[in-house]
């Protein structure tokens, strides 16, 4: 059973705290050993950490004598935005992954960044767990900025998920979590899966599986790696975007997660109030649709959709 | 006057958005040119305001004839933000002012960002009227920050009376302001009021800084008062005053006052009891340059920044 602690709290103003709890899992040996913390809620709309958070949580339960380093378990960051629906933080409106690492000298987004970077630093690794938004439906996959490829897809590998997506990161990103833990000696992985507002069981169990893979490689638990699935690698090919060329309503062709050919038809813009047909979109390349619109209103320039697929 | 439209975007249900600008006066060898660009969000209104009433102001002017350089005003970037009270982009909440310099083949608000910013190449000098990032409100001041582009100079024409000078942050690397100063125009950002409403004193006094600065730049014929004296402040000089405690926030300053060390400049009332849970006291002499503008705290929030004279004050922390 794992020890469920308050680890950060700050005062609401009206007779209520915000604050971050955290599930421990130990083990009672105290020769030097590794700590993870598995992250998810940092966008209060993205709930596919949460069951995998549940699951975890649940095998640890189940499996006391496996455990030989500490598995810190946050589910709800955010936890505000998680419990009305809100991916940034309420009240300031501000997307807590473009403050960090924060600061205890500035608005309440900034110093809860600031206190989640002090509660985990110190962990060997931490894993981000997002599920794109409530636009895109994402197969499991983790996001490197290239600056870390050497030392960060080694990990991704072991992690059971679809692709590793190395990308140049923008300046901007130096706001995010993984990018403050990673400066502080965390291997931090961003997993981005499913959709939000929405839970995946399949995506779940297969995270959960990686999890204990990495972890059983790196001496967290006692267990023999696991059989896990090697992911994609972005350098082998390109990742093409498509996206919308008018507003209107997107109506997909094809499934996500497919493979599909070049010059083949993803779906259709259509317009609900003439009845016309404003676009068709094709595939610029053939590969696999990784990325899937799954909110239907667009406007020129929405995102619908991502092909990783050869070169051209 | 021209009026005309920088960027239309066509809606699924809605009309187009439009983002519309004034053009005054015109080109000109001698005289400068300048781009003002006004609200940017959904809850900059003191910006639209003084935009506006700049848009009508220059009207007049240029009707007598005193219009010597092109002034371009854009009195509001994200109307459809403003017509439904939301901050950001009200599809995909996204921040314009996050997605400088703007990408012709990115998402919706990056071609926003793109196509408003080949209108606003080319300028010679260029002033975004900025809303505060936080729950905040404060005197005008000008904010310039270091790009290897800035212009100190030409900041001190406005007659504003603090200018904060200091490093970008991170996230400012995909703001307006320092793309266009890598893009060479010299700019700048005036902050001022609280997001959300309309502070008269502070919207009048960036007008008047705005016509001083087209005065002294050349591009308006005629002269104005003097306006204040520019303090350069670098972030040695503020001083920040935190709420220890959560609850209701009760100030006895307004921005702008000048208040002594110990000096009681606020409380916090425990909002269910009724009790005081802090008496904020200034920790320096200086001038109180910002404040917390909404009724309700949270703990740890900055209550007043206060500037001051000396470097050797010690924040609260
Ligand atoms: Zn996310």
């Amino acid at each position: 059973m794992g020890l469920i602690e308050e680890v950060f709290t700050i005062e609401l103003p009206v007779g209520e705290n915000f604050r971050i709890q955290r599930c421990r899992y130990t083990s009672p040996n105290t020769e030097a050993k590794k700590r993870i913390s598995i992250v998810s809620g940092i966008h209060g709309d993205e709930l596919e950490g949460q069951y995998v958070c549940f699951l975890l949580g649940e095998w640890l339960r189940n499996n006391p004598d496996k455990i030989k380093g500490t598995i810190d378990i946050y589910p709800a960051i955010n936890s505000l935005g998680i419990d009305s629906i809100t991916r940034s933080i309420p009240f300031y409106d501000v997307d807590l992954n473009r403050t960090f690492p924060g600061s205890k000298n500035d608005f309440l987004p900034a110093q809860i960044a600031d206190g989640v970077v002090d509660v985990m630093r110190g962990s060997d690794f931490a894993i981000d767990i997002h599920s794109s938004n409530v636009f895109l439906r994402e197969i499991p996959q983790v996001r490197i900025a290239k600056a870390q490829e050497a030392s960060l897809v080694p990990l991704a590998n072991l992690l059971n998920i679809d692709f590793v997506w190395v990308h140049d990161a923008v300046t901007v990103l130096e706001s995010t979590f993984a990018h403050a833990m990673n400066t502080i000696g965390t291997k931090t992985l961003v997993v981005e899966m499913g959709v939000g507002m929405r839970l995946g069981h399949a995506y779940g169990h297969q995270l959960l599986k990686g999890i204990l893979n990495l972890m059983a490689h790196e001496g967290i638990i006692e267990s023999k790696p696991l059989d896990v699935r090697f992911p994609i690698q972005s350098h082998v090919g390109e990742v093409a975007y498509l996206n919308a060329s008018c507003p209107g309503l997107f109506v997909p062709a094809i499934e996500h997660c497919q493979m599909i050919t070049k010059g083949s038809v993803v779906g259709h813009i259509v317009n609900a109030l003439s009845g016309e047909v404003m676009d068709e979109v094709i595939a610029p390349i053939g590969g696999i649709l990784f990325t899937l619109r799954a909110y239907p209103i667009v406007y020129e320039g929405s995102l619908l959709g991502r092909i990783f697929g050869e070169s051209e | 006057m021209r009026r005309f439209d920088i960027v239309t975007l066509e809606s699924p249900n809605r009309a187009p958005l439009r983002i519309e600008g004034f053009i005054f006066g015109e080109e000109n060898t001698k005289a400068p040119s300048v781009a003002i660009v006004g609200a940017m969000s959904g809850d900059h209104i003191n910006q639209l305001y003084v935009a506006s009433g700049l848009v009508e102001y220059l009207r007049i002017k240029e009707e007598e004839g005193k219009i010597v350089g092109k002034i371009l005003v854009i009195p509001a970037v994200n109307a459809y933000a403003l017509n439904m009270g939301e901050k950001n982009w009200p599809l995909d909440k996204t921040d314009i002012n996050t997605m400088f310099p703007g990408y012709d083949q990115g998402e919706t608000t990056q071609r926003i960002a793109g196509r408003l910013f080949e209108t606003l190449k080319g300028y010679d000098y260029g002033i975004i009227l900025e809303g505060r990032r936080d729950q905040g409100m404060c005197i005008p001041y000008v904010k310039l920050i270091q790009s290897g582009y800035e212009d100190i100079e030409s900041v001190k024409d406005l007659g504003i009376g603090f200018v904060h000078y200091r490093a970008h942050e991170p996230v400012e690397t995909v703001m307006l302001q320092y793309n266009w100063q890598l893009w060479e125009t010299k700019a700048f950002s005036i902050v001022f009021g609280k997001n959300g409403s309309i502070d008269q004193g502070a919207s009048d006094e960036v007008h008047m800084a705005l016509v001083r600065f087209l005065s002294k730049r050349g591009m308006l014929d005629f002269s104005v008062f003097e306006g204040r004296m520019s303090n350069i402040i670098d972030p040695n000089r503020i001083t920040i005053l935190k709420a220890s405690r959560a609850g209701i926030f009760i100030s006895n300053v307004r921005c702008g006052a000048h208040v002594q060390k110990g000096e009681v400049i606020g409380k916090i009332i425990d909002a269910l009891s009724g009790e005081r849970r802090e008496k904020l006291l200034s920790p320096c002499e200086g001038i109180v340059t910002c404040q917390y503008s909404h009724p309700l705290i949270f703990q740890n929030s900055i209550a007043f920044r206060i500037a001051s004279v000396e470097l050797n004050y010690v924040s609260k922390d």
